[in-house]
């Protein structure tokens, strides 16, 4: 056993009887809601503001009804944000020596994190809430059997068009890469851009191509740029072209479909043979956190059917409460929320780990600066 | 006060802040320093596989060939503009300056933003092209914006008032005796302009053509704003080797280095241009 391993043990056992202390042992007898009581007195204990690396949005610039459950219960240890603008972006944060307690990676970079040191698995049992998650997403966010992510949002990535300007050839990614539309195109600023052509080209694995594929997607990027107005890189960016017509086809969000039709365009929201890719946020908590039990207070205020309905309605994204439903029919039927499985096969292609995104990463540079 | 203890302050602040933080850039470039923990050492790999990435080299020149054009550009038309304010006598000279800055007043992004209601599909531009039926709305002038001229057109916007003042400045302290001596000597005021006006006010304009042309060839702000994917410029390569995609800090130390490099030896090339006294002896 390892000094680590020796550390976390003595923890546990500190916190168990921190807890009975606390409940004089309530916890065993009065269930979920005693230790829900509980782990707020733990928590508590915990000193200082939770340091909190979202993205924009999430925070006090419009996001407070997500963890308005948590601020109401910790008046004294309310979040502090900093904003991360991509994964990419919060590890070189992480890395540079930003010390959040938590931050909310996508699910394709799980299993990075997990196994990049910097994160520690969650307990639970500390979220009330959690039992109400998508047994799926729940998996998702397991590495190694132990849950480094908490599942929160999520949506698909596919493919947002103009019907009274565009008639696609056919339902594919193809259409993002038309030169009938050259000019009228928006792509995303994401690695996915080579996943998305890897899946266009019928690659065997898209999130693990060859040399020898992963040319031949770069290619494709790089040749079909010309067609390209816009990469976009924020919502507000793609709104703002795509509402004045300055493009028409656009990598897209289901929450991007919701706000075109709002502005009364013709929109379609089309999801390509190829399929669409999923994606869910999952929240991590940094290894060493001295705030761990306010972390779960806030994943749990986040977690539940409240912050779930609230997101869904302002944010038009999908929450991994299975309790949580929208207003908006035109939302459930984008986002396909009653089918459980939404996120994955046949429906639509999980977003996963990356094993060469150095590589990938080096190759999407290359497609933006050719 | 001694002149050590006078230069002491700003010495130390450029060594804290600009020559410190170029040495860490550089101890990245060359692995000395690393983003992820694990075993590095000096190594050239990242210099020698810029040297043989012609994608980097290319978009370099790229943004080299854009920032020259608008340099040029706005040179050219700044100079009528301070010549007129420096030497027409206008009274309300001040009150003219006044308004040439006023846009600084506003923010710098609500400035580029402004440019995006003017050049878009349905902008002001294209409306009048419609309403003039010099264009169907069915065709509008999409490269007005996203583009690499949308960049050029915003950059020249925002850098213009930074050309016109030193130049302004050069022009205004003009020895007009000189101008009164030409004209006497026969000279027209053309040739007297020639002669005497442009080789002393020399100095402000080379000092006007790099106050634009060194920020803009860093620039990342205007173009991921309105260059859309044909305006990407080398300073947004090296944003995203430092954060998007995945951090490449490595790669994106030496980008910025070479780009330190190339505007320090200009500036040092050209640096005897912005001596009057050399300028005026001749």
């Amino acid at each position: 056993m390892d000094a680590e391993d020796r550390l976390e043990k003595r923890l546990d056992r500190q916190m168990l009887l921190k807890l009975a202390a606390a409940t004089g042992g309530a916890g065993v007898i009065a269930g979920r809601a005693g230790i829900a009581d509980a782990m707020r007195s733990f928590s508590a204990a915990e000193t200082g503001r939770l340091q909190v690396l979202d993205w924009a949005g999430y925070g006090n610039d419009g996001g407070q009804s997500m963890f308005a459950q948590y601020v109401k219960q910790h008046a004294a240890n309310k979040p502090r944000f900093t904003y991360m603008t991509n994964e990419s972006d919060a590890l070189a944060k992480i890395q540079a020596g930003q010390r959040p307690d938590i931050f909310r990676p996508y699910v394709g970079w799980v299993k990075f994190f997990a196994t990049s040191g910097l994160v520690q698995p969650w307990d639970p049992s500390q979220i009330p809430s959690f039992q109400r998650l998508n047994p799926f997403m729940v998996k998702a966010g397991q590495y190694g059997g132990k849950q480094y992510g908490i599942p929160d949002d999520w949506g698909f990535d596919a493919i947002l068009y103009r019907s009274d300007k565009v008639t696609p050839k056919s339902r594919s990614w193809g259409l993002i890469f038309d030169d009938r539309y050259k000019g009228k195109i928006s792509w995303f600023d994401d690695l996915n851009m080579i996943t998305v052509a890897g899946l266009y080209l019928r690659f065997k694995d898209p999130w693990n191509q060859s040399d020898s594929e992963l040319k031949q997607s770069q290619q494709l990027l790089t040749t079909k740029k010309k067609n390209v107005r816009l990469i976009w890189s924020s919502e507000t960016n793609l709104w703002e072209a795509f509402g004045s017509g300055d493009v028409w086809i656009a990598y897209a969000w289901p929450n991007d479909w919701v706000q075109m039709k709002k502005k009364g365009l013709k929109v379609v929201y089309m999801r390509p043979k190829e399929k669409p890719i999923a994606w869910v946020g999952m929240f991590m908590l940094l290894k060493g956190s001295p705030r761990s039990h306010l972390a779960h207070a806030y994943v749990d205020a986040w977690s539940s059917k409240a912050s779930a309905a609230w997101l869904e309605d302002n944010y038009g994204y999908g929450h991994a409460n299975l309790q949580a439903r929208p207003a908006s029919s035109d939302l459930l039927l984008a986002l396909q929320l009653t089918n459980a499985r939404a996120v994955t096969e046949p429906n639509a292609h999980l977003d996963r780990d990356i094993p060469r995104r150095a590589v990938y990463a080096k190759a999407w540079q290359e497609v933006k600066a050719s | 006060m001694t002149t050590p203890s006078l230069l002491g302050l700003p010495l130390a602040w450029l060594g804290a802040f600009f020559v410190a933080p170029i040495v860490i850039v550089a101890l990245y470039s060359f692995n000395v320093y690393a983003l992820f923990p694990g075993p590095h050492g000096f190594t050239f790999d990242a210099w020698r596989s810029f040297a043989h990435n012609h994608v980097y080299l290319r978009l370099f020149w790229k943004s080299t060939q854009m920032s020259l054009v608008v340099s040029v550009i706005i040179v050219l038309l700044a100079y009528p503009v301070a010549y007129y304010l420096a030497l027409s006598g206008t009274k309300r000279k001040y009150i003219l300056l006044l308004l040439l800055i006023a846009p600084f007043l506003t923010s710098y992004l609500l400035r580029v933003l402004a440019w995006k209601v003017i050049l878009g599909d349905q902008g002001v531009v294209n409306s009048f092209l419609f309403w003039t039926h010099l264009r169907s709305p069915e065709h509008p002038l999409s490269q007005l914006l996203y583009s690499r001229f949308a960049v050029m057109l915003v950059l020249g916007y925002i850098w213009l008032p930074f050309v016109a003042l030193p130049i302004f400045v050069s022009l205004e302290s003009l020895d007009r005796r000189l101008l009164e001596a030409a004209s006497d000597l026969g000279a027209s005021r053309l040739r007297a302009f020639w002669a005497v006006t442009l080789p002393l006010s020399l100095p402000g304009v080379i000092a006007a053509f790099f106050f634009v042309f060194i920020p803009t060839l860093g620039e990342f702000v205007t173009p991921s704003l309105v260059g859309g994917a044909t305006g990407y410029m080398y300073g947004n390569q090296i944003v995203d080797l430092f954060g998007t995609g995945f951090p490449d800090w490595e790669t994106g130390s030496v980008l910025a280095l070479f780009l330190i490099g190339v505007v320090a030896v200009l500036t040092i090339a050209f640096s005897r241009f912005l001596q009057p006294q050399q300028v005026a002896a001749e």
